[in-house]
């Protein structure tokens, strides 16, 4: 268990960390999030005593870690710093066994952790135990960085963004491994990123940090479903609506440049407007541009004489929508309905914009993939 | 031909007495030059603030010419081997320090801050990755000391201590080129082949994962 009691830190007048206090349970996976520079290394690097708060209490299972050695305090917690550094003047194997040996653990034992800690990741020990980092990219550097903290079984293992520079297709395999090694080793984490996706993955928890207060700290679900505020919700973007669906609503979904036609305007004007959108059929409005109903191809066909207007034709039987409407009750109108789309009004009964097909596709793969 | 082995018959003998005396010098002066570097060096890296006001002390030191120094420590030492040991191996010092500094300086926060998250003390962090990492900027240093000194110890000639100075010394005296380049070419030979084997060194203790880096850069 890792607490924080009102913890701060100031460098000269700028206060990083702002009276922070939390509690990490045993066996958390915590992630702490938030914009660059918002004090989320600083809050790790206190965890070690690689920083020292000036006022408040750190506590590891209830023991003030000041009055710990650091050395010792440091040899039980694994650490992944934010830019790897692995020793490169020692092969995989040492950089695995640094702690290990640090601890006076016997040569054997020391063997037996680089053969089982490569095992764990699927780095054939006689392929990769006696390489150089310099030998290797970028994503087996971060494993080994990541198999050096866990080496020594450390209870506690804190890392910092340690899949920072990674292509998305390691970082995803990487964020898999290591929830995997996280279940079976029932570690406690403390991971620092700035990306929510990530975040989201891996998190027990979630703590999200700003200007070095805490905005927010709660499981991804909740945070997702009640985020505390706008920056909570910009870090969540894309994810608050694929997350929950049920708060999207018609807004979420509407192509707004719709062709419309005034009530009085005559069916020639009408037949020359659709010809040129290449729709065959128009959403009528007002002189106030409020709706008042559609009119279509069909509908023109079915009568003649050339001095009728808009107004003698229009049809008013749709169902429209509201803005707010949840958006599920549109798809399924959608679906039900011969129509092609459905019309979205806004409070004030102008045109909002339509419902299509495409428009939810399009909406959806924007909020999937940016 | 009759030219070349008339002066071996003369000089043959003290050409290579003199080979010894002058690599006698150049060894000594070394290796004690370079324990003091080093520690000297270690110690400033540790101790920042004592580094702000000596390093430059030193480097104005380090102009005063050596044979000035060398007269100096002549009047105070008299005419003995150590003098001129003393004087050639405070100058074979300052480029291992400074290299010593410099490459323990330039071991990037990352893995210091690696290393101490990893639970080493300040001792265990110098030995097992400052000074590794460090090894090939301060064998530069030791080359650079080398070399210098082999040229300087030809200044122990000036007060008659021997070495490959003494033929320089002599044939400006008498004026004949040839005696100077018996002298000076078997120095300039020392110079380049000490700084060839320290290269063999250095490629031999460095370790293997910095290497590449080296070659890369
Ligand atoms: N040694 C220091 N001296 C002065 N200011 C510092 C020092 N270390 C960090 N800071 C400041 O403290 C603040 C928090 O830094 P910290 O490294 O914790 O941010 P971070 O959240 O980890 O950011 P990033 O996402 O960029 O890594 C920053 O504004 C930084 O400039
Ligand atoms: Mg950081």
């Amino acid at each position: 268990m890792i607490q924080f009691e009102h913890v701060v830190k100031k460098y000269g007048d700028a206060t990083v960390l702002d009276d922070i206090s939390f509690t990490i349970e045993p066996g958390q996976f915590a992630v702490l999030i938030g914009p660059s520079g918002c004090g989320k290394t600083t809050t790790l690097k206190t965890i070690n005593r690689l920083i020292e708060p000036d006022d408040g209490t750190v506590r590891i299972d209830g023991d003030d870690i000041s009055e710990v050695n650091r050395v010792q305090l440091r040899r039980r917690i694994g650490y992944v710093i934010q830019q790897i550094g692995l020793f490169p003047n020692m092969t995989v194997a040492q950089n695995i066994t640094v702690v290990p040996k640090l601890l006076k653990y016997s040569k054997e034992d020391c063997d037996k952790i680089v053969h089982d800690m490569l095992e764990m990741v699927d780095m054939p020990y006689d392929q990769y135990a006696h390489k150089y980092p310099s030998e290797m990219s970028g994503g087996q550097q971060q494993r080994i960085g990541v198999l050096r903290a866990l080496a020594a079984s450390p209870p506690i293992v804190l890392m910092d963004e340690p899949f920072g520079a990674l292509d998305p297709m390691t970082r995803s395999a990487l964020q898999d491994e290591i929830l995997h090694l996280q279940k079976k080793l029932k570690k406690t984490i403390v991971f620092v990123t700035h990306d929510m996706e990530e975040a989201l993955n891996l998190a027990d928890v979630i703590i999200f940090m700003e200007n070095g207060k805490i905005t927010q700290m709660a499981p991804p679900e909740e945070m997702l479903k009640n985020p505390a505020n706008e920056s909570v919700k910009n870090f969540l973007g894309k994810h608050i609506a694929v997350d929950d669906p049920s708060t999207l609503t018609a807004a979420d979904f509407l192509r707004t440049n719709v062709v419309t036609v005034d009530s009085k305007k005559s069916l020639r004007t009408c037949t020359a407007q659709m010809m040129r959108s290449n729709v065959d059929s128009l959403i009528v409005t007002d002189e106030n541009d409020k709706y008042i109903g559609t009119v279509s191809v069909e509908d023109i066909k079915s009568v003649s004489g050339d001095d009728l207007r808009v107004a003698d034709v229009l049809k008013n039987d749709r169902e429209t929508f509201r803005v707010d409407d949840d958006a599920k009750r549109c798809f399924d109108k959608l679906l039900s309905t011969k129509d092609n789309y459905v019309i979205v009004l806004k409070h004030d009964d102008t045109v909002a914009g339509i419902i299509t097909k495409t428009s939810i596709a399009k909406a959806l793969a924007e909020r999937l993939w940016g | 031909m009759e030219y070349l082995t008339k002066m071996i018959d003369l000089y043959g003998e003290s050409l290579l007495r003199n080979i010894g005396i002058h690599l006698l010098y150049v060894f000594a002066s070394v290796s004690i030059g370079f324990v003091l570097g080093l520690t000297l060096g270690i110690l400033l890296y540790r101790s920042e603030k004592y580094a702000k006001i000596i390093l430059p002390v030193l480097s104005v030191f380090n102009t005063i010419p050596g044979i000035v120094f060398i007269g100096i420590l002549f009047l105070y030492l008299g005419m003995k081997p150590a003098t001129v040991i003393i004087a050639l191996s405070i100058y074979a010092m300052f480029p291992v320090l400074k290299n010593t500094f410099v490459g323990l300086t330039n071991v990037e926060r990352r893995y210091i801050e690696a290393a101490r998250g990893c639970g080493m003390n300040n001792r265990q962090i110098l030995f097992r990755v400052e000074l590794p990492l460090a090894i090939p900027t301060i064998i530069g240093g030791l080359r650079m000391a080398t070399i210098y000194t082999v040229s300087w110890s030809v200044l122990a000639a000036m007060i008659g201590l021997g070495g490959l100075g003494e033929f320089i010394y002599q044939g400006i005296n008498i004026n004949r080129n040839d005696i100077i380049l018996l002298g000076a070419i078997p120095a300039a030979v020392l110079a380049i082949a000490l700084g060839l084997l320290i290269d063999v060194l250095q490629r031999k203790v460095t370790p293997r994962g910095i290497r590449k880096e080296l070659n890369r850069r």
